[in-house]
């Protein structure tokens, strides 16, 4: 079984840099024991391409968002492998998983992205500060400049917009040049404007920086910004799509809540 | 339902309301505890003085007002006469004469050691007498019989490893007189801590007394008739010469007595329990005010659902008041056991106390309950008043970013002025001409800073906490950043917290700044003025012309010079008169042991039988050199003299006044003098002064009730009662210390728990946990030193104040004991590290995700 996984997954391709950015073995996540097992996810094998936009989609109870946390170093598996980049991370310790956080994975949640306490370019330098390295200026700027909030480096979060703070979580995200970028519902908490706003930012971040990104979503229309979408049921993956749209996104979960009550 | 609600919410809580928990039960602790004790201790001599108080005591005159005393202190008695005639009166079945002297000294002659308490309780020797209520009993041997027995105290003996037949010394004004020990008396009450020693009634009236007195007559009657009648008829019987006593007035009168005596002690400790009452207020307001900013929320739903502020603010009231309740009974039962605990205490200094009798009156508990329901209601006013101002609104905000509180203008105003009053005060008190003044305004000027700057304190949070917070962002990287901007975030929070700090550490600096100038102004003073070598004290007893002589005939010293104290009234050119010290000393007095500067007239002129005189006291009644006083020695005895110097401000004496001693004998004979109580020896020069000190030590080694010191020696006496002071406030400080570390401790564990969700997104995007525990460290490292920088400027304002107000009364030289200060800025990092442990390991073993899901 492992041997298999092991050779589906080849990070060393011939020729430099492989393709695949995370992936994913026959990975398990179980609560619980016994009588009260669930299973959250279940012997999921999953690749995500580098410089892509992948977005994850699923009802309530999907699993998605445990596979995203798994993914990203954030929760442990009940059994499998995750890769991030040539990097395997099931089975390292809490000192080299933060330090792997801290280095290659950047984070952009649904709410409370922000420290309170620091000013926007502060919280955009902050997983930079933590690792003592200084940012790359230039890049700095672009990036900034990218999610338009050159005016607004000097303010404090609470003195920002819902969708002000979420394009300096974007920002942040971005500003390490992380090898990939994790976004847990980033516009669950926007209006559609706003949201749409912080999506056209992840998606020029993937089309003109190279920037890898999954995102977990249940909102067909932030879906469509993706170049494919994976479909989680029950702890499994049951589709996939390429370059999609909101509407084939939402004709494609109608088909499950179709199956579900039929 | 009302209560059920705070019931449920304050054991939600529990390990918050733990920590104010601890302050009030500290603070009614101190105060139920100190006052079983000396109720117990009161009720205690209270029984033993009922059980042995004579019907009526007929004791000498005391002093009238205004009556001059006599300047010979000798014991007043009363004579033999008297016990005949009381004897005589209707209703007295016995009258018997008693002595019973204070000023002996009890020397065991085998070891030349001092028997008996060297301080605290008394030494008293007296005759043996057998009334019915003694309060003695012998146990062993028989009652003194002629001029060579005595009778000791079983307690006594037994320290001094002494018994029948061992020898025993009573020395006094009048020599020294050796007896056998005849018999072995026990209390059939509690034994007050006292040596008791008697001598048959004769021997005691010529060793004690010089005379055949007594120095009170008890009389006991037959129970025919009351005691007030007795006391009228014995009045009438008498004449009013007279004290006339019943028992029950000698009873209350001894027992105001011991409790003047223990009212130090119940000072100290109702200070201990003033003080962690008043920083424990900061611990609970800062608790309730950060469950209030918990509940926002809840608070915003139910004030939407239609709660009217008044039962919002009455909800969190009723914590606090389980909290008060909780927290008074737990006290009071601590209490009981520092009662117990102060009784053993008691007992191992020898006042035979009994921890099986403790008196618990209903003051105990009203004093206890009212302390710790006041306390506790008070501080959380404060925040309950902030909670019911919460707006309906807030349920429904984002509660993600718990508001940064801001100090409001009207806070500033009223800070700034209060401190500024209070510094205006102190400048005032510095400058103040006289001690009594300035002492006011400093008093008024220590209480508005502290409240000015407790009031002050969330400002003073944002702009020190800036000032040093600036450093840490360089040194410590972004955990230095984020502790930084973390203890400004609530300034009023950090204020808080640091003020209870605040408040044990500018004492601490003040005291230490206070005593640091009290020991180098001494030291400066005696290196100053003093030329004489030795000083040798009496203590209780005084010195005698043997000890004199010993002193002239050791080798190498030159001359030893003895001095004699009045309390002398002056009759002024004015017709006023005033009341001064006099001290009566011999010509070497004023020119080898002492160097006194003088601002007008003479040093000679007081040799030449004139009056020197304090600058103050000269400016006071506007005296000058010329003028003729009226110098009252006592009511029999006064002269004549003109004014011959003025002494200079701030000498070691003070603002005394001085007469040559013969000047002095011509008014006053021999008789009529007080003893000699302190006297000086010089070394000869040449002569090795530490050499000459054992040499002198040897000479006089036959007398231990004296104290022999060389200016070295006398340094550290000096140096050993400021310490012993010091001591009681390092004890109160590190109470309020302990209290403060606690409120650190809640803030930063309730820091931690409010920005769960800051924390797991830190994780999330990286911070180590060793990053994350250092950043809660910091914080808390800020909070403290803040608290100490507060505490210091303070202290030092008070501690600079303090000298200047007593410059004049010997406090003449500033000192800032620096080690102290930097002890003190190093000690709040170690206070900010401690209080910081708990809450950076749990926030360091938080699950991130579990962190981040928080609501």
């Amino acid at each position: 079984m492992t041997t298999a996984a092991a050779a589906v997954h080849d990070p060393q391709l011939p020729g430099g840099a492989s393709a695949v950015a995370a992936s994913a073995r026959r990975v398990t996540k179980a609560y619980g024991a016994g009588e009260t097992r669930v299973t959250a996810l279940d012997a999921v094998d999953v690749d995500i391409q580098r410089g892509r936009f992948t977005a994850i989609m699923g009802p309530s109870g999907s699993g998605k968002s445990t596979l995203m946390h798994c993914l990203a170093g954030l929760d442990t598996v009940s059994g499998g492998r995750i890769w991030i980049g040539d990097t395997e991370i099931t089975g390292l310790k809490d000192k080299q998983l933060t330090r792997l956080r801290r280095d290659k994975i950047g984070f952009i949640f649904q709410a409370f992205n922000l420290l309170p306490t620091l000013t926007a370019l502060e919280n955009i330098t902050l997983p930079m500060d933590i690792a003592g390295r200084r940012p790359d200026q230039a890049w700095l700027d672009q990036v900034v400049e990218t999610v338009g909030l050159a005016g607004r480096l000097k303010h404090r979060p609470a003195q920002l917009s819902g969708g002000q703070q979420q394009r300096v979580a974007v920002a942040r995200a971005l500003a390490a040049r992380p090898e990939i970028i994790f976004g847990d519902e980033p516009t669950g908490n926007l209006d559609s404007r706003a949201g749409a706003e912080v999506l056209t930012f992840l998606r020029r971040s993937v089309d003109e920086l190279g920037q890898t990104i999954v995102m977990v979503t249940h909102d067909p229309v932030a879906a469509g910004y993706a170049d494919r979408v994976l479909f989680l049921a029950d702890g499994v993956i049951v589709d996939e799509m390429h370059a999609p749209t909101a509407d084939s996104v939402l004709e494609r979960m109608r088909r499950f809540d179709g199956k579900r009550t039929s | 339902m009302l209560l059920r609600t705070a019931l449920r919410s304050f054991f939600a809580h529990k390990g918050r309301m733990a920590l104010s928990l601890i302050a009030v039960v500290l603070s009614v602790a101190f105060v139920s505890g100190t006052l079983v004790f000396s109720d117990t201790a009161t009720s205690t001599f209270d029984k033993l003085f009922a059980a042995t108080a004579s019907d009526v005591s007929v004791q000498p005159p005391k002093p009238a007002e205004n009556e001059e005393p006599s300047a010979s202190d000798k014991p007043r008695t009363v004579p033999v006469d008297a016990a005949r005639q009381l004897a005589a009166v209707p209703g007295v079945k016995t009258a018997v004469g008693q002595v019973r002297v204070e000023n002996a000294t009890l020397v065991n002659p085998a070891t030349n050691k001092l028997v008996g308490p060297t301080s605290g309780a008394p030494t008293l020797v007296g005759n043996w007498t057998g009334t019915p209520r003694s309060a003695m009993r012998l146990t062993q041997g028989h009652a003194p019989q002629g001029a060579g027995e005595l009778v000791l105290d079983a307690d006594t003996a037994k320290k001094a490893g002494l018994g029948l037949g061992g020898r025993l010394r009573v020395d006094n004004a009048g020599g020294r007189h050796e007896f056998t020990i005849a018999g072995i008396a026990s209390f059939t009450t509690t034994n007050p801590g006292a040596a008791l020693a008697f001598l048959d009634t004769p021997t005691a009236q010529q060793v004690l007394l010089g005379e055949q007195a007594y120095t009170s007559v008890e009389a006991f009657g037959d129970g025919s008739r009351g005691n007030d009648r007795l006391k009228a008829d014995a009045l009438a019987t008498l004449g009013t010469g007279y004290q006339v006593k019943t028992a029950a007035e000698q009873k209350d009168e001894n027992t105001k007595n011991v409790g003047s005596g223990l009212g130090f002690m119940k000072n100290a400790m109702l200070g201990f329990a003033l003080i962690s009452a008043f920083v424990g207020c900061f611990l609970i307001i800062n608790t309730f005010s950060m469950l209030v900013a918990q509940r926002t929320r809840e608070i915003g739903l139910l004030r939407a659902i239609g709660g009217s502020r008044r039962q919002v603010n009455r909800s969190v009231l009723a914590e606090a008041l389980i909290l008060g309740v909780l927290g008074s009974t737990l006290g009071i039962g601590a209490g009981l056991g520092i009662a117990v605990g102060l009784i053993k205490l008691m007992n191992a200094i020898g006042m035979e106390l009994k921890a099986s009798d403790l008196q618990i009156g209903p003051s105990v508990f009203l004093a206890g309950y009212a302390l710790g329901i006041v306390v506790t209601l008070v501080a959380a006013w404060f925040p309950a008043r902030r909670a019911s101002r919460i707006a309906p609104m807030a349920a429904l905000r984002d509660h993600g970013t718990p508001a940064e509180g801001r100090a409001n203008l009207v806070r500033t105003v009223v800070g700034l002025a209060l401190t500024a009053g209070g510094g205006g005060l102190l400048v005032l008190a510095a400058k103040a001409a006289k001690a009594a003044t300035g002492g006011r305004y400093l008093g008024l000027g220590v209480l508005l800073t502290l409240i000015g700057f407790v009031v002050l304190g969330p400002l003073l949070a944002t702009v020190v906490v800036r000032a040093l917070g600036a450093l840490l962002p360089a040194v410590f990287g972004p955990s230095g950043r984020l502790a930084q901007r973390n203890a400004m975030r609530n300034p009023r929070r950090t204020g808080a917290t640091a003020a209870a700090l605040m408040v044990g550490l500018a004492l601490v600096i003040g005291s230490s700044v206070f005593s640091a100038s009290m020991v180098t102004s001494a030291n400066a003073q005696i290196d100053r003025s003093v030329g004489a070598d030795y000083v040798v004290q009496g203590g209780r007893t005084s010195i005698t012309p043997e000890m004199l002589d010993a002193v002239r005939r050791t080798q190498g010293i030159d001359h030893v010079t003895t001095q004699k104290f009045f309390g002398p009234r002056l009759q002024l050119p004015d017709g006023r008169s005033a009341r001064t010290n006099l001290t009566a000393a011999p010509p070497a007095f004023f020119t080898t042991d002492f160097h006194l500067p003088v601002t007008a007239g003479s040093l000679d002129a007081i040799g030449r039988g004139e009056l020197g005189i304090g600058e103050a006291f000269a400016k006071d009644h506007g005296l000058t050199v010329g003028d003729r006083v009226t110098v009252a020695y006592d009511k029999d005895h006064t002269q004549v003299l003109p004014v011959g110097a003025v002494f200079a401000k701030g000498s070691l004496f003070g603002d005394g006044s001085f007469v040559d001693f013969d000047t002095m004998a011509k008014a006053v004979p021999a008789a009529d003098q007080p003893p000699v109580w302190t006297f000086f020896a010089k070394a000869s020069s040449g002569t090795d002064v530490a050499k000459t000190l054992t040499a002198l030590e040897d000479a006089l080694k036959e007398y231990p009730q004296l104290t022999i010191k060389d200016q070295a020696g006398y340094k550290k006496v000096v140096q050993s009662q400021v310490d012993t002071l010091l001591y009681l406030i390092y004890g109160l400080v590190g109470l309020s210390i302990t209290v403060a570390v606690l409120g650190v401790v809640n803030t930063l564990a309730l820091s931690v728990v409010e920005r769960t969700r800051e924390i797991g997104l830190l994780r999330a995007i990286g911070l180590s946990r060793r990053q994350l525990r250092r950043m809660i460290r910091l914080e808390s490292v800020v909070i403290a030193v803040f608290g100490a920088v507060l505490g210091t400027g303070l202290g030092l304002a008070w501690g600079v104040t303090a000298q200047r107000v007593l410059r004049d009364q010997g406090l003449d030289t500033l000192s800032v004991p620096t080690t102290t200060l930097a002890v003190t800025l190093v000690a709040s990092v170690v206070i900010g590290l401690v209080a910081a442990l708990v809450p950076a390991f749990r926030a360091g073993r938080m699950n991130v995700l579990t962190a981040i899901a928080t609501d």
